[in-house]
């Protein structure tokens, strides 16, 4: 079931709107749905949408100071993200794996 | 430095034809993609969903896809990874390409999927990102070049 975390993760990133959010982010040292929102052509309703994303795969964290919440991007799942985006490519490898494994058993059904 | 997307080979001692259903039917979607439920029909044009988890709870997971191309069996491509509501293209979205040739008794399959760098993300993006922010990336980043190695060039 790792994989299908590995696929959250990369999902979560891979949206254009959410890397601009990071990257934003990252800039800044942090920010809430409403500076972002003032920095992107997304309403703050979006933005708090994709914050949830984030949020749920670890890429962010909030903490509440004021009226609102201040989000964070987590430097250590960022990393995990890096190199889930590189292991994109094993998760083929392991999938190309299994299309072989299956057809193979199909092949020596229809001969047997 | 560039990778602009991922290429593999693989030889399968099975045709064409069984390789090609096994790629492109739910139910062995479901066998070698961790159980993902699809409505998949390789039309082009047609969009259909993979969802893992069930559907609806907080654990599960829903990618879309659009088939670009489905010529059984020798060929079926799709794009994915683009947001919702979004006509998937170049540069919004990832293309993923199946192609199938006889060799020997079996069939030879590669795999391209292509897009990394148009959606302006690549690893050596990501990579030049996080060292910005962060000093202590290159011990980590050792350990990934031999993988970074195999992931193809685009010219």
């Amino acid at each position: 079931m790792s994989t299908a975390v590995d696929d959250d993760v990369w999902s979560a990133i891979g949206d254009p709107t959410r890397r601009r959010m990071v990257d934003l982010l990252l800039a800044e040292g942090g920010g809430t749905a409403t500076s972002l929102s003032e920095q992107l052509p997304v309403t703050r309703q979006a933005i708090a949408k994709h914050l949830g994303v984030l949020d749920r795969v670890g890429l962010v964290h909030a903490s509440s100071e004021g009226r609102e919440r201040v989000y964070r991007v987590d430097d250590a799942q960022l990393a995990r993200a890096v190199a889930q985006l590189a292991s994109v490519g094993s998760a083929w490898d392991a999938r190309l794996r299994r299309i072989k494994s299956i057809a193979e058993t199909i092949e020596r059904g229809r001969k047997g | 430095m560039e990778h602009g997307s991922i290429e593999r080979e693989i030889h399968v001692e099975a045709s064409p034809e069984v390789v090609f259903d096994v790629i492109t039917s739910p139910d062995h979607i479901r066998e070698w993609w961790h159980g993902a439920e699809t409505d998949l029909v390789p039309d082009p044009g047609r969009t259909c969903e993979i969802v893992w988890g069930d559907r609806g709870s907080p654990d599960s997971h829903v990618a879309r896809l659009t088939v670009v191309e489905a010529v059984a069996p020798r060929l079926f491509s799709f794009r994915w990874d683009y947001a919702e509501g979004d006509v998937p293209s170049a540069g919004n979205s990832l293309l993923v390409t199946f192609e199938l040739t006889p060799s020997g008794t079996g069939t030879r399959l590669t795999l391209v999927e292509t897009g990394f760098r148009e959606r302006g993300w690549e690893v050596a993006k990501l990579e030049e990102v996080y060292a910005d922010h962060n000093g202590g990336w290159d011990a980590c980043m050792s350990g990934l070049g031999s993988h970074l190695a195999t992931l193809a060039t685009t010219p």
